[in-house]
């Protein structure tokens, strides 16, 4: 018996707004302006907004909160690339997608200022609850696919995850599953280069994140994260495809986390200055802006315009989240279907007989 | 007035230090500005200003550290701010600060840009891509260092620069015995606070059957467990015993118990124990010494501080008596009535447990004869004394009813021999048996 090549695969970079914002003519989706503005409001309010989140976290008002600074491009690229009738399975770091797809700011406050309120999604948005453990959400992705598919719903999961997360068990489970079902399931890994202190290089030995589709029986697309056009347009052409029944796909998406994984985090103990400036140089907030100066759409009084705006609604936010009084007697409640003895004790001894 | 609480800028911390202050006392200060840096067990953090207004009062210095909840910073509020401010043409900040970041997006363009790509114009354009490995550079500062944040804490209060220390651990991690070792502190320092040691397994199974039950040994239980540990197996203890007739001095006490009450002070025999000590300690200063054994070194201590062992129901704890050859008998007394009653409170400051030359342990108050205490590294000896009873003695030929104590003396053998021992305890014996002889070595 001759030996003969059974499998052969291959994995395309893309790439169409270079960090020098030189635009590939051939590439460019050619969005009307209207989308553009969307863009690049959405993604100034993500980074203003993520800033001032760490402010609120130093001074006791806000908990753990995992900074976007430099991943916005993702979130935004993706989100607007979608349909609205396309459920969305966010992890921890995206959670600025429930605002681009419609939800109020002050609900993703909520959640990051400890308050489960902020976590009760409207199930119009199509925003499953962001998933904190690692790639928790991406079975549930592929599930849900698998059912909407049943019911006959033409639409598809956009699943996101990180580079740690393609090391655990859940992605190849998920990504065996979604091949073998053929489900309308597009993962979006948000390829960040950190995973906490861990390196892309010691996650895994492959060349890309986008390959491991093709162990499973589909492809997979690397772009440029930063890049928010081709994000855009590789989300969508996965999910266009999706949506008319050809298969799940793998967007593998390179960014940089420019802030630290969380605000518990010091990443000057892992990383190097250099490398932070290296990846501040290819900003995707900056590269976008010379885009849309070249259209005539951005000038200096719409920054101005587009700031207040987003001061605007941050403050608005803020102040909506801490207005907002939880019961306390509810992290007893619900802790199981109905209260055990021991929690009743529990509640009966913070609040007294009539707390209950 | 706002005053600012150090809030939990990590996840669960208890305390930070603060690295740098970036305002000083009068400045005026925005909402987001950054008022300084602190250094928590898990990242040194940028802390900003909740609100706008005029610093009015700092309560900690650089190097201070700062427990959740104290307040940091008082702020006399410049009226109601909004949340966000609006973009400010100055970008004089630091670039750091996120409130100048997002500040000055909304600059034109060229500073827009400048800030969004950071100081990027001094990087080259080789710059490493991410996907290579951190360079793990020589530690240049202490956050770099490998140590846990035990050894840190421990840094900081011997005055050491961790940054400075080799280490010894594995990969270079700097342990407790590093930083020891950097700050000058004999390795006797390590046998003073309890060594560890090598955890052996027990020669021997537990059964735990039912209605058993496990305690786990108390902090201070763990510590007397350590020490006592060390203590047997390193030293070579001998122990010395005898009686010793002490009517006189039940007599002397009797006599003048009236006279310390109006002092506030209850008159027990361990004072004059204690000073019949001293006399012996300075007659044979071999027992008011501490032993280095890894140099082969006796430190002959100047100071005479006398450890009191006192029974607390936590466990023992030796409150110090200092300089004790420079104190009266009544004197004495109030120190240990003092230092007793603190210990009872667990109130003993640090300094009050440490220093000791050696050590008297006061069995009487409970019982027994005759005991074999446990020396208390790094000291020579230590003695138990015992309850006074009526016992039968031939005193000039005549059996007597008399008031008579046992004495223990345990001691490091490697440093005193039995002879010297002997003659330690005679010269306290002689002392006690006739409290008149005190009379002659007072000061």
């Amino acid at each position: 018996m001759p030996i003969s090549t059974v499998f052969e695969g291959k994995t395309e970079y893309m790439q169409i707004l270079d960090k020098d914002s030189k635009v590939d003519a051939e590439l460019d989706p050619g969005l009307p302006d209207e989308v553009l503005d969307r863009m690049y409001r959405l993604m100034v309010l993500g980074r203003l907004w993520d800033h001032k989140c760490i402010n609120l976290q130093r001074t006791g008002r806000m908990f753990t909160y995992p900074p976007l600074e430099g991943q916005e491009a993702v979130s935004v690229g993706s989100v607007l690339a979608v349909k609205p009738e396309d459920w969305l399975f966010p992890s921890y770091r995206e959670w600025f997608i429930y605002h681009i797809r419609g939800g109020p700011l002050s609900m993703v406050n909520m959640v990051w200022m400890g308050m489960e309120e902020g976590m009760k999604l409207d199930k119009n948005l199509r925003v499953y609850p962001y998933a904190i453990p690692i790639a928790s959400n991406l079975p549930h992705a592929v599930g849900a696919a698998y059912a909407l598919r049943m019911k006959g719903e033409k639409c598809a999961c956009i699943a996101y995850c990180g580079d740690g997360a393609t090391s655990e068990g859940d992605f190849h489970d998920a990504l065996n599953f979604a091949g073998v079902w053929h489900v309308p399931c597009v993962f979006v890994i948000c390829n960040n280069q950190w995973a906490i202190s861990v390196p892309r290089k010691k996650q895994t030995d492959s060349e890309t994140l986008a390959q491991k589709a093709l162990a499973y029986g589909f492809s997979g697309v690397q772009v440029d994260g930063n890049d928010v056009l081709a994000v855009y347009k590789a989300v969508k052409e996965a999910a266009d495809a999706a949506r008319a029944g050809k298969g799940p796909k793998v967007v593998e998406c390179i960014t940089y986390r420019i802030g630290a994984h969380t605000t518990a985090d010091d990443p000057k103990r892992y990383r190097s200055e250099d490398e932070v400036l290296y990846w501040r140089e290819r900003d995707p907030i900056k590269r976008f802006l010379f885009y849309l100066e070249k259209k005539g759409i951005w000038s200096e009084a719409y920054e101005h315009k587009i700031h207040e705006e987003a001061d605007r609604l941050i403050e608005d936010a803020i102040t909506k989240a801490e207005s907002f009084r939880q019961d306390p007697k509810e992290m007893f409640r619900y802790v199981y279907a109905g209260m055990t003895r021991n929690l009743e004790e529990q509640m009966k001894e913070c609040f007294g007989e009539e707390g209950k | 007035m706002f005053e600012f609480r150090f809030p939990d800028v990590g996840e669960g911390i208890h305390e930070g230090r603060i690295v740098k202050w970036h305002v000083k006392e009068g400045d005026t200060v925005k909402e987001d500005d950054i008022l300084a840096d602190m250094e928590t067990d898990k990242a040194i953090v940028e802390v900003p200003s909740p609100v706008s207004g005029k610093i009015t009062k700092m309560n900690f210095k650089e190097g201070d550290t700062v427990k959740v909840g104290e307040v940091v910073i008082v702020i006399a509020e410049s009226g109601p701010q909004p949340t966000i401010q609006s973009a400010q043409p100055t970008s004089a900040q630091a670039p750091q600060s996120a409130s100048a970041k997002s500040s000055s997006l909304a600059l034109p363009k060229q500073s827009a840009t400048a800030l969004l790509s950071g100081p990027a114009s001094a990087l080259p354009r080789t710059a490493p891509p991410a996907s290579a490995p951190a360079s793990v550079s020589a530690p240049s500062s202490a956050a770099g260092v490998l140590a846990t944040p035990s050894t840190r804490k421990l840094a900081r209060e011997l005055g050491v620069d961790i940054a400075k220390v080799s280490g010894t651990g594995t990969a270079g991690r700097v342990t407790d015995e590093d930083v020891r070792r950097a700050a000058g502190q004999p390795t006797v320092a390590a046998a003073q606070i309890g060594v560890k040691a090598p955890p052996t397994p027990a020669p021997f199974q537990i059964t735990v059957s039912e209605g058993d039950i496990r305690i786990p040994l108390s902090g201070l239980r763990k510590i007397i467990a350590e020490r006592m540990t060390y203590s047997k197996t390193h030293i070579p203890h001998a122990c010395g015993m005898d009686y010793m007739d002490v009517t006189r001095l039940v007599m002397l006490r009797e006599k003048e118990k009236k006279s310390f009450e109006p002092r506030g002070v209850k008159l027990t025999y361990l004072p004059f124990v204690v000073k019949a000590c001293v006399i012996a300690l300075k007659m044979y200063p071999s027992f008011n010494s501490h032993f280095d054994p890894d140099k082969g070194e006796v430190v002959a201590k100047k100071e005479i501080n006398i450890g009191i062992a006192v029974d607390t129901p936590d466990g023992l704890v030796v409150p110090v008596v200092k300089n004790a050859d420079r104190k009266s008998i009544v004197e004495i007394a109030q120190d240990i009535e003092h230092l007793a009653a603190l210990a009872k409170e667990r109130k003993l400051k640090l300094e009050d447990i440490k220093g000791s030359t050696f050590t008297i342990t006061n069995v009487g108050s409970v019982g027994g004869m005759y005991s074999t205490p446990i020396i208390n590294p790094p000291e020579i000896a230590i003695m138990g004394i015992h309850r006074i009873r009526d016992l039968p003695l031939i005193v000039d030929g005549i059996m007597q009813a008399r008031k008579v104590m046992g004495i223990s003396l345990c001691f490091d053998h490697r440093v005193v021999d039995g002879a010297l021992a002997t003659q330690f305890m005679n010269t306290v014996k002689q002392h006690l048996e006739d409290p008149d002889l005190m009379l002659v070595e007072m000061i």
